[in-house]
């Protein structure tokens, strides 16, 4: 067994990678979804029903169906539409559509709970339209979105796991590769394990820290 | 004075003619109609559901009213000319900006600091520099003695604190009219003198101020014109001294008789 | 898409549905065990299961089926694909249940216990009789709610080859150079699947009261 761990030690440039693409898979990919999200979950709050049911619908439907099935029609569905991407950016793509859904939700969520009278103070004081969102509303959901946007993330990291189906080379990825070259499957994939642990740990610190910043607002 | 200043003083700052206001078949202003000249303080007093409140959010257009007109300085607030289509979302800020709320539960905006609070309009609304903003929202937390709370947030204030920082943030706007939705409801007993002495010197200083408030004392003393709502009509209104010393209506007594022995 | 082609598609989905209730059946009383190991605080074996549960709600799916399928025959122990699957389903909803059972078992009332005490009951007595009872009812919504997710993780078992719903849309797809119409079916069938169990939370949540949060 040490020696199996001291092959990986060997190979430890190549996990490295595979955490770095795990890492910047699910930052991007968790930053371009919360941007998005937000930006949804205005429609989704919006007064127009046809922009609700609208928006609605791409909510729901993204939470029916499984990250894997979502990758694939991006991957081998979408190139028969003419939109061809390389198995690194369709896994990037995936991971933000699904998770635009997932993030609007959240912020729909804490939106739609929010404290009416601090909303109607800024329209009483001119504010409307997108700098309301913006300026008032946006930045009071996140306060309260920390640890839900840090489950979130945690989800995303875990759902990168999948983009090894489509041979993007992230975590499991590389693992995988390693395990198969050397035969050490039990050493290679429970260090992936304790990675991906100590990756939810730092989110976990992360959403930890975040939430003492925002609980002197309270 | 300039020309300009002379004749502005000759319209009222607030008009509001023939409100009416309903909600669900419940009637809750019944054709109202007041003016605010340019200096005044006028306190709408009233038991609670009498639709002091609703009267004032409608002059702010946070409540529609079914029928009647608003203006400000002559502007009519949210119709357009004609009086037909309803104003957009950005013509109704242009003429909100030119008022200053103070709310009965504060409703600082929790996610900011106090001078945050202060300049967040007019940095962002009204489009005014900065610099020069901060200088004069220092000069106003001066005023109402919050100096030191400049970086606080308002979670850690006192029930007084926020509502003179929710004061300072309405001044903040420059506004042309004040208005106070029961100002001091909200608050302890014991902390509401302090928001009141700054209404006060607000008055003094020559403000036009509209006032929602159960403060007998403070509509006595700072009030040019006080006036009594009741079921959604104004029941009776003139100058404090007349209105507390001899009150003209029955229902003005009755009112008095509860509210200010109490 | 030939009829052939979809009634593979179909027997993806049995198999992703009996998959998915082999490690329901297997992860919820799972769960509970482990629950009940960390309210009773059992020695040694409650930490265990405290590092269990953090590991595994860390764990993704995908790394975890590949661990159980190529790791555990290095150790000596000969599994197949399909056993390997349900052992990663069971493992991993294991976790998530014991948090939902736990949070159950917390807020169950003091009150109900001490009484069950006074009348001379025991331990195991009280819990099977008293408490288990009712908290079922409880934790049910929220159970289910996890169920939902975890016919949504059910697809990380195609990576070892079980010949679930996605690997036999992807399958399908490359035999026909089409994939477009095996996998919008494919994801037809998901919606249908995650719909049922939803309206299954709301059943729940109507009977017995809320979950936390929706799929």
């Amino acid at each position: 067994m040490m020696r199996d761990f001291s092959l990986i030690w060997q190979s430890a440039d190549r996990l490295l990678d595979g955490l770095i693409n795990t890492v910047l898979l699910s930052l991007v990919g968790a930053a371009l979804a919360l941007a998005l999200g937000a930006l949804l979950a205005i429609p989704l709050m919006a007064s127009n029903p046809v922009l609700r049911l609208v928006s609605r619908g791409f909510v729901d439907l993204m939470r029916c169906v499984p990250f894997l099935m979502l990758t694939y029609l991006v991957y081998y569905g979408l190139p028969r539409l003419g939109l061809r991407f390389d198995n690194w950016t369709a896994g990037l793509v995936a991971i933000v559509v699904y998770n635009t859904a997932y993030m609007a939700e959240i912020i729909r969520g804490i939106w739609s709970r929010l404290e009416r009278e601090t909303i109607e103070a800024a329209v009483a004081f001119g504010f409307h339209g997108w700098r309301l969102v913006s300026r008032i509303i946006l930045p009071q959901v996140m306060l309260a979105a920390g640890p839900m946007i840090g489950n979130q993330l945690i989800q995303i990291i875990k759902d990168t796991a999948f983009l090894t189906i489509i041979a993007v080379p992230e975590l499991t990825h590389a693992a995988n590769s390693i395990q198969a070259q050397y035969f050490i499957p039990f050493a290679t994939f429970i260090t992936a394990v304790l990675m991906y642990w100590a990756l939810c740990m730092v989110v976990e610190v992360g959403v930890y820290a975040v939430e003492r910043i925002a609980e002197r607002r309270r | 004075m300039t020309d300009t200043a002379v004749k502005a003083n000759d319209i009222s700052v607030l008009e509001i003619s023939g409100i009416t206001k309903t909600f669900d078949d419940k009637v809750v202003l019944d054709g109202v109609s007041l003016t605010v000249a340019r200096g005044q303080t006028v306190c709408l007093l009233g038991p609670s559901g009498s639709g002091k409140s609703t009267l004032l959010r409608c002059v702010n257009w946070l409540e529609r009213p079914d029928q009647g007109t608003v203006l400000l300085c002559g502007e009519r607030i949210g119709m357009r000319k004609g009086g037909v289509v309803p104003m957009g979302n950005a013509e109704l800020a242009r003429l909100r900006m030119r008022m200053g709320t103070v709310f009965q539960h504060f409703n600082l905006w929790p996610h900011l600091t106090v001078l945050q609070n202060i300049i967040e309009a007019p940095v962002h609304v009204q489009k005014r520099r900065r610099d020069e903003v901060i200088a004069e929202a220092e000069a106003l937390l001066e005023n109402v003695g919050l100096a030191d709370k400049r970086d606080a947030f308002p979670s850690r204030l006192s029930g007084g604190q926020k509502q003179r920082v929710g004061i300072a943030r309405a001044l903040a706007m420059k506004p042309e009219l004040l208005l106070f939705d029961e100002p001091t409801s909200a608050l302890d007993p014991e902390l509401v003198g302090e928001v009141i002495a700054v209404m006060k010197s607000l008055s003094q200083a020559g403000s036009t101020m509209l006032v929602v408030t159960h403060e007998m004392g403070f509509a006595r003393e700072t009030a040019d014109k006080v006036v009594l709502m009741d079921g959604g009509r104004i029941v009776e209104q003139g100058d404090p001294e007349q209105f507390f010393g001899n009150p003209r209506t029955e229902r003005a007594r009755q009112f008095l008789q509860r509210y200010v022995s109490a | 898409m030939t009829f052939n082609a979809f009634l593979s598609l179909l027997h993806g989905a049995g198999v992703t549905i009996s998959v998915s209730l082999a490690g329901i059946a297997l992860g919820v009383p799972f769960g509970l065990a482990l629950a009940l190991l960390r309210w009773q605080r059992v020695p040694l074996l409650a930490p265990l299961a405290t590092v269990y549960v953090s590991l595994l709600r860390s764990t993704p799916a995908v790394t975890l089926c590949l661990l159980i399928f190529f790791a555990l025959p290095v150790i000596g122990i000969e599994i197949d694909a399909l056993s390997a699957a349900v052992a990663t389903l069971t493992l991993n909803t294991a976790a998530f249940n014991c948090e939902i059972w736990r949070s159950g078992l917390m807020n169950f009332s003091r009150d109900q216990i001490e009484a069950a005490r006074t009348f001379g009951m025991s331990g195991p007595l009280t819990f099977r009789r008293i408490i288990f009872p009712q908290l079922w009812r409880t934790c049910l919504p929220s159970l289910v709610n996890e169920m939902t997710l975890l016919i949504k993780s059910s697809t990380a078992i195609a990576v070892i080859g079980v010949a679930e719903i996605t690997r036999a849309a992807i399958r399908i797809g490359a035999q026909t150079y089409d994939p477009l119409p095996p996998m919008l079916v494919a994801t037809g069938i998901y919606i249908v699947l995650v719909l049922v169990f939803v309206g299954l939370q709301r059943f729940t949540e109507r009977v017995y009261g809320h979950a936390g949060g929706a799929a």
